[in-house]
Order: structure tokens, then sequence, then C-alpha cells
């Protein structure tokens, strides 16, 4: 897919402008951040839970793997392998596409339906499909909705089609399907039910992400909650999995571990609806399952980050709740961050899986307010990581000159205690002066981004400096 | 007890009362108070622009300036948080510096931490009375854990009403250089939290970061709000006339 992130600022207006995404952002909002909260209480009181120490036994385990990558995935490798598995690793979204329509050509596909793939988001695999006649039908219903949309992309990676309305979608469906529109959303989803069923039906292959992939048994594990998932990895004859290189995790052991961090700060579940873990090719006696069965596992950028400043990036199990609590994205959603992943994580690996220099704004699109780090399951210091890159663009000299020279000025000056004693006391009296007399500025000629949404308080007085010196003097004249 | 009182650039310039009524609260619970003269800034704006190396040099300038004080106080859970959380990884490949800048980062605090924490003060000069809200600023909160000692503080005060707002924890959107790079995203922010302020109906919303200070009184007084007062926690605590 590609980058749009460049125009942050931009969509993010347009955003702040649409009523209805307003709307449908803050409901969004309380459901998955009230979500949360009640499933970690949950936890807690009454399963006698540690939430604090399950964040921390998933961070060592997400740090146990990317510490020894190579490893980990010679062992799933290896045993997946022995169930019948094919494993491909594919450098980047050009691979993905050409290894997806390699294999659908060698076995005669027509048709593919799709569960969630963020990967397939990153290749922009639908379009590759198309161009060489594979009819690709995504079965996840918010993917659906955005694929039936003129293929808008998702606006966020648990939920791609939250920032439309019900009747939005009711629109869609009767152009779409052709069928009387229809409001009441169970009428809506068996409608969309009937209709993907025959994809199901008719589908030769199935592609779907991967939440995990288990290096002990050579399995994937699935989340899933609308149980297409398990349609798309059983019923076609042909499954191909899509993955990052860093979703290995060890044991199933540690995949539980996982499984009860993801759903409960992700969507607010104690667990998902569905949780598949598939192993290998259908065997003699077994009445589903493919009869083959790829792995594409995937590069991008990520073996990149290794032994970087940024390496505990790869800790991310894509659970979204950095998004769902972050000031901005409730504000703008997640098509103004322009990529595949919005929000937090999205301003990071955006960054650095499509160049620093192509998302110049997404590093500063933020407060730094850490409620992204105190929500992630896997404890990514995201202020820290967004930092980092704000502190790449300064040493490949990507901010603007002027921003530099302004900086660079300011702390020369604060270097020099007389000379800054005296810029804060013109500032100070120009302040004053702006106020004239007022409590507050109304425009500031100076920073005019400031008073375009607010007032500035005008200052109380002379400085403090100024005061205390005074304060001092007089003490030692009494004494 | 010798405390070093980091005054902060935007208390010395926009409410030098925030100052002396922390240097009042602090002289008050028995401290013998230093304001280094030749203090500036934390250089917290440099670092969160990516100038690391504008940040170390205002860092080691600040070390210079505090080290031989007992403790370092500030009125500002951001101030207090670049010192105590930021400062050592600062300077994580001078081995040379490293132990000086731990030493001093370990007896930095946000000013009420530092009241309840460290002094365990139990009476307060303030004589506010009214209702007040407290909005929990991000640094404070999330880098220092300050969120139960200003409570505590006010809880002293007789006239003083607390009424806690939704979502007291939430950013207020001011986010330093965020506010002015992306000012309409941040008055979104804040027209939020100032809702959340004013349902509660209280006379005062209560703080403890000039940042935060100045985007929510901006942006109350832009949305036409004349009547809700913007007071930092140590303005209420200390007393006006500090």
């Amino acid at each position: 897919m590609k980058s749009q992130a460049m125009f942050f600022k931009a969509r993010a207006g347009e955003k702040l402008a649409d009523a209805r995404l307003q709307v449908n952002l803050r409901q969004a909002r309380d459901k998955f951040v009230d979500g949360r909260a009640a499933a970690v209480g949950r936890y807690v009181t009454d399963l006698g839970g540690d939430f604090e120490a399950l964040r921390d036994a998933g961070a060592a385990i997400r740090d146990r793997v990317i510490s020894d990558l190579d490893v980990w995935l010679d062992s799933f490798e290896t045993k997946a392998v022995e169930t019948g598995a094919q494993v491909y690793y594919a450098r980047d979204g050009a691979d993905i596409r050409d290894m997806v329509v390699a294999i659908a050509r060698r076995h005669g596909v027509a048709k593919v339906v799709k569960s969630k793939s963020m990967l397939s988001e990153e290749a922009a695999l639908n379009a590759a499909l198309e161009a060489a006649g594979v009819q690709p039908v995504e079965t996840d219903l918010g993917e659906y909705i955005q694929q039936i949309d003129d293929n808008e992309p998702p606006s966020h990676i648990l939920a791609p089609a939250f920032h439309k309305s019900r009747d939005q979608v009711a629109d869609l469906f009767a152009r779409t399907h052709g069928r009387p529109r229809k409001t009441d959303i169970p009428d809506m989803t068996r409608e969309a039910r009937e209709v993907l069923r025959e994809h199901f039906l008719s589908a030769d292959m199935g592609i779907s992400g991967g939440n995990f992939i288990v290096a002990e048994t050579g399995s994937v594990a699935l989340v899933t909650n609308e149980g297409n998932g398990r349609m798309v990895t059983t019923l076609p004859r042909v499954h191909v999995v899509i993955t990052g290189i860093e979703k290995v995790v060890p044991t199933l052991e540690d995949l539980t571990t996982l499984l009860r961090l993801l759903p409960r700060s992700g969507t607010g579940q104690d667990i998902s609806n569905y949780v598949s873990l598939l192993t290998g090719v259908r065997r003699e006696g077994e009445s589903d399952g493919p009869d083959h069965l790829y792995f594409i596992l995937v590069d991008n950028g990520r073996a990149g980050l290794v032994g970087s400043e940024f390496q505990p990036m790869l800790r991310c199990i894509r659970c979204g709740a950095c998004m769902n609590h972050c000031p901005v994205y409730q504000s703008v959603g997640g098509h103004a961050y322009g990529w595949v992943y919005p929000g937090p994580m999205g301003a990071v690996l955006t960054s650095l899986y499509t160049g620093i220099e192509n998302a110049l704004d997404l590093p500063h699109a933020s407060t730094l307010c850490n409620q992204c780090g105190v929500v992630c399951p896997v404890r990514i210091p995201l202020p820290d990581l967004l930092r980092g890159l704000r502190e790449q663009q300064v040493e490949r000299h990507l901010r603007p000159w002027s921003e530099r020279l302004a900086m660079r000025t300011w702390a020369w000056v604060a270097r020099q205690p007389r000379l800054y004693a005296l810029v804060s006391r013109v500032a100070n009296r120009y302040l004053r002066w702006l106020a004239d007399g007022d409590e507050r500025i109304r425009v500031m000629g100076v920073a005019p981004e400031w008073t375009l949404t607010r007032d500035m308080p005008a200052p109380q007085g002379p400085t403090f400096r100024e005061l205390y010196a005074r304060r001092m003097r007089k003490n030692k004249e009494e004494n | 007890m010798r405390v070093g009182l980091l005054v902060t650039c935007l208390v010395d310039l926009m409410r030098p009362g925030i100052g002396f009524a922390a240097l009042r609260l602090l002289e008050s619970a028995g401290c013998e108070v230093v304001v280094p003269n030749g203090q500036t800034c934390c250089g917290q704006p440099a670092f969160n622009a990516g100038d690391r190396k504008a940040a170390r040099a205002l860092a080691e300038k600040l070390l210079g300036e505090f080290e031989a004080c007992e403790y370092l106080v500030a009125p500002s859970g951001s101030c207090a948080g670049m010192i105590r959380t930021h400062y050592p990884g600062l300077f994580a490949d001078d081995e040379r510096m490293r132990g000086r800048v731990q030493a001093l980062s370990s007896r930095s605090y946000e000013l009420t931490d530092f009241l309840v924490t460290v002094l365990g003060v139990s009476e307060v000069p303030g004589d506010f009375r009214g209702s007040v809200t407290y909005h929990d600023s991000c640094s404070g909160l999330r880098e220092l854990g300050v969120k139960t000692q200003p409570r505590s503080l006010l809880a002293r005060m007789p006239g003083v009403e607390l009424r806690e707002m939704e979502e007291c924890e939430a950013c207020c959107g001011f986010g330093g250089m965020f506010s002015v790079k992306f000012s309409e995203i941040s008055g979104a922010i804040s027209a939020r939290k100032c809702a959340n302020i004013q349902a509660t109906g209280a006379d005062a919303v209560v703080l403890g970061d000039l940042g935060c200070m100045l985007n929510i009184e901006g942006r109350l007084r832009r949305l036409g709000d004349e009547r809700t007062r913007v007071l930092h926690v140590a303005e209420v605590l200390a007393g006006e006339d500090a």
C-alpha cells in the first residue's frame, strides 16, 4: 500500500471536520477504553491474576524470541515442514505478491477468500491478485465492508470499518448486494453471511494472517471473533498464511500467556470468540483442512530493527490498545495516518517500514502523554520510540531549517544565564504589551498557531527572577 | 534540609506566583530553600524535539547548579520527570557523568510528591475555599506516580471540596511543541478536557504543570468560560498571598 503519511496534517484537519466520524470515534473510544479497563479488572478480581506481572511475562516472551529470531524461525520451519507445510520467506511486498500469485497459478485458483491479514495490506495484495485474474474476497465483516466500498483502506487494525455508521453500511449493502436496504444489525450481518457463504464454498484458496506462529509445533494461531477465519483456513484446498517473521513464539505455553493479554488489551474480551490453532495439512482420515499449506513469513523491514534502538517495537502483538487510548487517534481516526497501521504503533511502524523521510509528521503527532505505553500489553515504550524517531529526523537534517534555527538559538541562550534573564524579561514585557491590560492574549504574532484554538494567558507580572531578586535585596536591607 | 528550588522556565516567565507559593510551602515545612541564580530550563523542549545534544548540555548545566543541594524540587511534573526519568538515559554512554546524574536524579522531586513522600507534611498554609477538580498531568502521573499526593494535601484543607472529573488522567492536549505543530488536534483534545472540567461545576481546576495550565486556561477562555479558575496546586496549598 502506498503511504500517504506525508499528508497527515491536511488529512487530520478533514477528519476533525467530519461530524459523523467524530461521533463514531467517540463511541468506539468509549467501547474500547472501558472494555479494556473492565477486562483487566475482571482478570484481577475474578481470576486473582496480576495483570502487570502478565505484561512483564508477555514482554519477556517477545524479547526472548526477537533476540534469537533466526533460531526460532528455524525451529518453526522444521516443525511446519514436518506437518506438510511449505515455508517461504518474503523480503518485501513485491515478494509477497509474486509468491501468492505463483501459488494461485500453481493450483489453478480462480477465487481467494481472505481472513484478516495486515501484511496483505502492507503488500497491497488484492490489487495484485485481481491483476493476475484471481478474485479476492475479504470475509472479515469490517474488511468486507471496506472492500465493497471501493477498496477503502482499514482505519483500525482490529475494527477496519468502525469509522462507518450503520446507515453508511446499509447503503453500501443495498448497492452491492442488490437486495432491499436493511438497517437492523442482525439482519445486515445475516445478509453478509449469506453472501459470503457462497464465496467460502466456491473458493479455491484461503489467505489468512497469523496472530502467532508456534515454533514448538509448527502451528499458526488465529484470534478472531466472526468465525470466518475457520472457513477460510479449512474449506478451500489451499491455505496461505501471511505473517511477519517476528510473530513466532517458542511454545504453546508462551502462546497461552500472550492470549491472556491480547483480547483483554484490544477488544476488552476475556477471550476472543474463536481461537484457532492450525497445524499442518489435512491428513488421512481427517474430514477438513487444506491439502496444501503455505507460510509466507515476511521481513518488509522487520529484521533491520533487531539490535537497533527500535527493537522493542517488534514485541508488538497488534492488539490496538495504543491507538484506542491515544488522544490523537481518538480525535482524527486511523485514515489520517496514511498507511496500514495507525495510532502510536502506526506512527513508529510507518516511519520504520516506509522510511523516516516519508512520514515526517507522524513522530511529532503525539503529546507523548504515554497513555499508550501504560496500556501496551508487552510494554513497548512508545513515547521513547517516537522521541527516538524525532532524534533521527534531527540527525538526518530532515527538520525544517527554521525549526532547527529556533531550537539551536533557544538552547544556546538557555546556556547563558545572564543573557537568558534578559531575553525572558523582554519576552515577558512583550507578552504583557500584547495583552494590553487584559488577562489574555487573543492573537499571538510569534506563535500564531497557539492562538488558533486557544488564548494565551498573560504573564502575571514581572519574571520570577526579577521579583525574587527584589525580595532578596529587601531582605538584605532589612537585616 | 537544604532544598534547591527549580522554578522552571515557564513559571519564571508566566506565573511567578507559583514559584513563591512553592517557596512558601517548602519553608513552612522547615526546609532551607535555595534558588540557584543561573537556572534557566531543564532541557525538556530540546529533548522532546529530538535535539539530544542540546538537552544534554542543559542537563549538565543544571547538574552543576543543583548537585550541592540535598534535594531538587520543582513545581512541575514534567520538569521533575525530565530530570528523574530521562536525565540518566542522556548520559548512558558517559561513564564519568553517569554517577553524578544518577545521584541528582534520584534526589529530584515534583513538589507535592516531595511534601508528602519525603517530608510527610500534614499541614499546609493555604485557606482556599471552594470546589476544585484535579487534572492529573501526564508526566507527573505516568513518569513519577503523582496521583494521591496532591489530593491528600488538598484533603487537609477544610475549605476545599474535591470533585473528581471524568477522565482526570487523560491528556489535556498540550504536548509542548505539539500544541503549535498540530493546533487543531490539540484544540480538539483540550475541548474534551474542558467539557469534563465544566461538567463537575467546580470553581477551579487545579493541576501541577504549567504547560497544561496555559493550555487549559487558554482553551477554557477561548470557549467562553470566564468562570472556571485555573490554579496551580502550589497556589492553592500555599494561599494566594504567598
